[in-house]
């Protein structure tokens, strides 16, 4: 049989498996906080990627803290699968010196140069990308004047109405930092007597120092009167309550608990994944989710609705109010501070 | 001899004929037992011993202040552990919880297992049902359920005060009511056991007992208890395994002020990510169950 006959015959039967040559889009695997963090972060944020840059699929993978995150990066050394991580900055610490992420110099990326320089830890791979603060949360049901003051924890009134989450939760640890300003402790380095004191002293009105599932549906579905959290869930929980929850910052201050976005070593889609790491740090999507969920922007370049910034405690007056807390020094004085915890404090009923 | 019978195939004067030894006869069985074992065996090492040496080996590390796993072999871990008297009593409080869960479970079981061992037959499979129908719900629904029973605002607080009782004592977020739920939570396995206990049981004995003169009480404590005794060892250790090892009561009616074996692990894993006492931690509960399972072949043997 001629050649072009046998070329022309056996052309239909390599049809099917002949195909128009073009790019597959990269898919880039995003670890972060689920529940209601996902549920704004993924509309505003990360959609917003996605039709942005319609070449790269990202996969919002939820998880519910970040000691989960780092377990599966411990899993996953020799193959990441997550090739993005949100963590808070304590978990990002630990998660470098086990060398599972990959280091972002500040010259890499333009975007880090529109960053607060405290965006920047020591010790830490990835840049801060949120800030959140300690409120006291309340019922206004059961609280009919807002709280100015954290020693309205102290008062009598509440017993067994309160409900906050004990060390070594991070919570429980802020907690300490800021009783043990209140009650006139000093420098938190040296010691924090005089916050594990003042909570032992309050112990016995509490209700429940491990609220499940936390202390904002405690207090909304009216449990609790008052109460220890995060001032985003906080605020987005109280607009969502119909008026059961709110969240207040004493004149005493707060503080700030930092999360870090993170490259992963090893992950197979670099280039897109800092791409989206980037795009989290841009000040567009700063300013989206601090206005839908009054977390504080670390992008000094995002404009913020005055009303979604008086949410958060990234307005001057607020900020003047805040305590420095170095977290990687407060990380390693978690083992101490629990076993105050449990010695004077949880043993009390 | 006549009539028919056969001569016997043996002399009832000389040694018995010999049975096949096992050694003679079973020698071409014994690959094909292996054969059938090696699925379960192979099961057994992938998804149980594997992981449990895994996780010792991970109790031989030891982490930073931080949480960061440091490398090599280390037993700053187990030194930590064993010196620490916080552990000892973590160790001591769960055990002792866990017991006094056992027996609050047994007292509470023992009768209803034992009705429905003596229902009429039409009607003990519908009492089985109920006696085991908790099972079907999640723990953690049963364990909101008695939140909103022992809630300050709850039910029996709320009767308590139309009673008189002008302060109820608390009975959740503490010790009272993680027994009270863990109880709860663990009857219907304490009654299934005892069912099947008492199927060792025989009517006639503690007829003819009673018939000798024995009240209600004796019959109950020479006859039906000691009898019952295999069930109820089974029973107790189940219960304490499952009080011992549990973590979504304790953690939700706990309160926070609990501290047991398992929420210890759930903290030290998740929370401070010291793994390594995490993993000593859950070498020891594997530890206390295998005195629990020790203790239970002994008592089992002895009231056999």
């Amino acid at each position: 049989m001629p050649a072009s006959r046998r070329l022309l015959l056996s052309a239909p039967l390599a049809m099917p498996f002949i195909r128009t040559a073009h790019a597959a889009p990269r898919t880039v695997t995003f670890a972060a906080y689920a529940g209601i963090f996902q549920e704004n972060y993924e509309p505003v944020v990360v959609d917003a990627f996605r039709r942005a840059y319609p070449d790269i699929n990202v996969f919002y993978y939820p998880i519910t803290n970040s000691a989960q995150t780092l377990g599966m990066l411990r899993a996953q050394r020799a193959l990441p699968q997550i090739d993005v991580a949100m963590m808070d900055v304590t978990v990002a610490k630990t998660a470098t010196d086990e060398g599972l992420l990959e280091p972002i110099p500040r010259d890499s990326l333009p975007v880090l140069a529109e960053l607060t320089p405290k965006a920047f830890i020591d010790g830490v791979a990835g840049p801060a990308v949120l800030y959140d603060n300690l409120v006291l949360l309340y019922g206004p049901n059961q609280v009919k004047t807002e709280p100015t003051s954290w020693k309205v924890l102290w008062d009598g009134a509440f017993t067994r109405e309160i409900a906050i989450t004990a060390a070594p939760d991070i919570i429980g640890l802020a907690f300490t930092l800021v009783a043990n300003r209140v009650f006139g402790g000093g420098d938190y380095r040296q010691s924090l007597d005089a916050g594990i004191t003042a909570i032992s002293e309050m112990a016995p009105r509490v209700l429940t120092w491990d609220p499940k599932p936390d202390a904002y549906t405690f207090i909304i579905e009216g449990s609790a009167a008052l109460g220890v959290g995060w001032n985003a869930r906080g605020q987005t929980y109280a607009l969502q309550s119909n008026g059961r929850l709110a969240a207040a910052i004493p004149d005493e201050g707060s503080l700030f608990q930092v999360n870090t976005i993170n490259l992963v070593k090893g992950s197979q889609q670099s280039d897109e994944a800092l791409k989206f790491l980037a795009y989290t740090l841009s000040a567009e999507a700063q300013k989206a989710f601090t206005e839908r969920m009054f977390y504080g922007p670390v992008n000094t370049h995002a404009e913020i609705d005055p009303k979604a910034l008086a949410r958060t405690a990234s307005t001057p007056a607020r900020l003047a109010k805040m305590m420095d807390v170095d977290w990687l020094v407060v990380a390693k004085m978690r083992e101490a501070v629990t076993e105050q915890w449990r010695r004077r404090i949880l043993r009390l009923r | 001899m006549g009539g028919g019978l056969r001569r016997p195939r043996f002399s009832l004067r000389g040694p018995l004929p010999q049975t096949p030894t096992r050694k003679g006869r079973g020698k071409a069985d014994l690959p094909s037992h292996l054969w059938l074992l090696l699925p379960a065996v192979t099961a057994n090492l992938l998804v149980f011993l594997w992981p449990m040496l895994n996780l010792a080996t991970l109790s031989f590390r030891d982490s930073a202040s931080g949480g960061a796993l440091l490398p090599g072999f280390s037993l700053a871990t187990w030194a930590g552990l064993l010196t620490d008297p916080y552990y000892a009593e973590l160790v001591v409080d769960s055990i002792g919880v866990s017991l006094l869960i056992t027996a609050l479970t047994l007292l509470c079981a023992y009768p209803i297992a034992w009705f429905v061992h003596r229902a009429p037959d039409r009607w003990r499979n519908l009492l089985m049902v109920a006696c085991i129908a908790p099972l079907l719900v999640s723990a953690v629904v049963r364990t909101y359920g008695w939140l909103v029973i022992l809630g300050d605002h709850g039910l029996v607080p709320g009767l308590l005060r139309a009673l008189g009782f002008a302060h109820p004592p608390p009975l959740v977020f503490n010790q009272t009511g993680v027994v009270i739920g863990l109880t709860e939570v663990l009857m219907p396995y304490m009654i299934l056991s005892l069912l099947a206990g008492f199927g060792r049981l025989n009517p006639t004995l503690e007829e003819a007992a009673a018939s000798l003169g024995a009240r209600p009480i004796a019959v109950f404590r020479r006859i039906i208890l000691p009898l019952s005794l295999p069930g109820v060892l089974l029973g107790c250790l189940l219960a304490f395994v499952l009080a011992a090892s549990s973590f979504i009561t304790p953690s939700l009616l706990g309160g926070g002020r609990v501290p047991l074996l398992a929420t210890e692990i759930y903290d030290e894993a998740i929370v401070t990510l010291n793994w390594p006492v995490a993993a000593a931690l859950s070498v020891v509960v594997l530890a206390v169950f295998g005195v629990a399972l020790v203790l239970y072949g002994r008592l089992s043997h002895a009231v056999a």
